[in-house]
């Protein structure tokens, strides 16, 4: 046995930590995925008077973001409570290793059930609203923006949630402080999304635009939230 | 703990004469507003009655209002480069009294901030015939109170100072990251349903230009004045609770 353990390795022993628990536990997707129902349920309450008035697909874009950004809330403010709970964290920073390697690890798992939770929650979310309306040619266009806003969400989200896990009022912290920084890449991934969902005239220089901008806000906010990460867990 | 920065410094024996100057010199700048500039006219906007008066293209009284509403959104903006730049000292030093001055930046923020706000509203009413509207600039001072709110919320949640310093100076960061790249985004993605309406020529002519320098420089000082002696009062109350600590042990 040698001392050296590579980051790597280190990464893939915190990320198959993350994973076995969930495996045993189920607990943050069924809450997830629960929770992402729910939404799905007000969205139907809150449609149910339009019948066919409305054109849904330019609503939908914005609909989805909706659904993510509250679903991924729930499981973000869960994704370190647990190692609260059990002081897992503090057994986690004792071991000599670079912080950052904890919070890349955090990222993948968030970004892993919140992509497991968006698989289920989608097809369904089109199969309650959007099957009255035939889908535009562009419509799997839609999928590249979901991916960039939910790497950016589980960026943002990983850094806000481990410092809102260690205050009384942890949930409503989180959703104050997350919100309002993720709003442009939410305002991106929306424009994105609406234009590949809708697959108007010129659709495709929203679309670049939008996704561009994500790309270059989850590089952004990556970095820096990887950067500000060893200061926020060791305090 | 580097017991200078704890400490009032020379600069607190001026701070009441240039809290009075800035007013002075803000002052002098609003009544030159209203004597030297010239009405000029509203933005092109689609002509649109609000209250039986038609809001495009006339000459607009309304326009007084960016004498003041600049100078303060700018101020806010300078004191919350603060904000991000004591949190980056306060990260690398470990030093308390860093972190109370990125709060104090923070505070003198948030009232100009509000300023902003309040002078906002009737200019958006008057100048472009809309009560709120999403766009850029508007979006993204709106994101920025929310989360200089939010920094406060953060701050109110911990008791551990270590903790709540820490957590303040990262996203007080964050928030100057985030500011810009929202700014840029709702610029670059044009809204369907919303125009930008802000007109593009930023030329100011002489006769408002100066005027409108006098009042930033004013407005400026005045921020100055009131960041130092919020700091001056954030830091002495810092030092007693010091003080009260040594005397606990003592006891």
């Amino acid at each position: 046995m040698t001392g050296k353990v590579s980051a790597f390795k280190q990464f893939k022993i915190l990320l198959g930590k993350d994973l076995r628990h969930e495996m045993r536990t189920h607990e943050m997707l069924t809450s997830m995925g629960l929770y992402a129902v729910l939404v799905l349920i007000i969205f139907g309450v809150a449609f149910a008077q339009l019948g066919k008035a409305v054109d849904v697909a330019h609503l939908s874009g914005g609909l989805v973001w909706v659904l993510i950004v509250f679903t991924s809330l729930l499981g973000l403010g869960r994704s370190f409570s647990y190692e609260k709970e059990a002081s897992c964290i503090e057994g986690i920073l004792l071991v000599p290793m670079d912080r950052s390697v904890i919070y890349l690890s955090k990222l993948v798992s968030n970004l892993i059930f919140l992509s497991a939770v968006e698989v289920i929650a989608l097809p369904l979310f089109y199969f309650f609203f959007m099957t009255s309306v035939a889908p535009a040619p562009s419509f799997p266009y839609s999928i590249a923006s979901v991916v960039l806003g939910s790497i950016g969400i589980s960026a943002v989200g990983t850094l806000l949630s481990s410092i809102t896990v260690n205050a009384r009022s942890k949930d409503v912290l989180l959703a104050v402080l997350f919100i309002p920084v993720v709003f442009p890449l939410l305002y991106a991934c929306v424009a994105a999304t609406t234009a590949a969902l809708v697959g108007a005239d010129a659709w495709m220089e929203t679309f670049r635009t939008g996704v561009l901008l994500a790309g270059a806000y989850d590089i952004v906010m990556t970095l820096a939230s990887w950067v500000l990460y060893d200061f926020v867990i060791s305090a | 703990m580097n017991k200078k920065l704890l400490e009032a410094s020379k600069v607190d024996r001026y701070v009441p004469a240039v809290l009075v100057a800035g007013a002075l010199i803000s002052a002098l700048g609003f009544v030159l507003a209203f004597t030297v500039a010239p009405l000029v006219h509203g933005a092109a906007v689609t002509p649109e009655l609000i209250a039986g008066q038609l809001v495009a293209n006339q000459l607009l009284f309304s326009q007084k209002i960016f004498y003041f509403h600049v100078p303060v959104a700018m101020s806010s903006f300078i004191a919350l480069i603060f904000t991000a730049f004591y949190g980056v000292r306060y990260l690398m030093t470990r030093d308390e009294g860093y972190d109370v001055r990125a709060k104090t930046a923070t505070e003198v923020a948030v009232v100009f901030m509000i300023a902003t706000m309040v002078t906002g509203v009737p200019w958006t009413r008057f100048e472009w015939g809309v009560w709120w509207s999403w766009e850029p600039r508007l979006t993204t001072y709106l994101i920025l109170i929310l989360m200089a709110i939010a920094y406060f919320i953060l701050r109110t949640a911990f008791s551990d100072s270590e903790k709540r310093c820490s957590y303040a100076s990262v996203f007080g960061i964050i928030m100057f990251i985030d500011a810009p790249i929202c700014f840029m985004i709702t610029r670059l993605i044009p809204s369907s349903t919303h125009p930008v309406v802000f007109r593009t020529d930023s030329g100011l002519p002489p006769d408002m230009l100066v005027p409108f320098l006098i009042c930033m420089l004013g407005i400026v000082l005045i921020a100055f004045a009131l960041y130092r002696v919020r700091l001056r009062q954030s830091l002495l109350s810092l030092r007693i609770e010091r003080l009260k600590e040594e005397l606990d042990e003592l006891e």
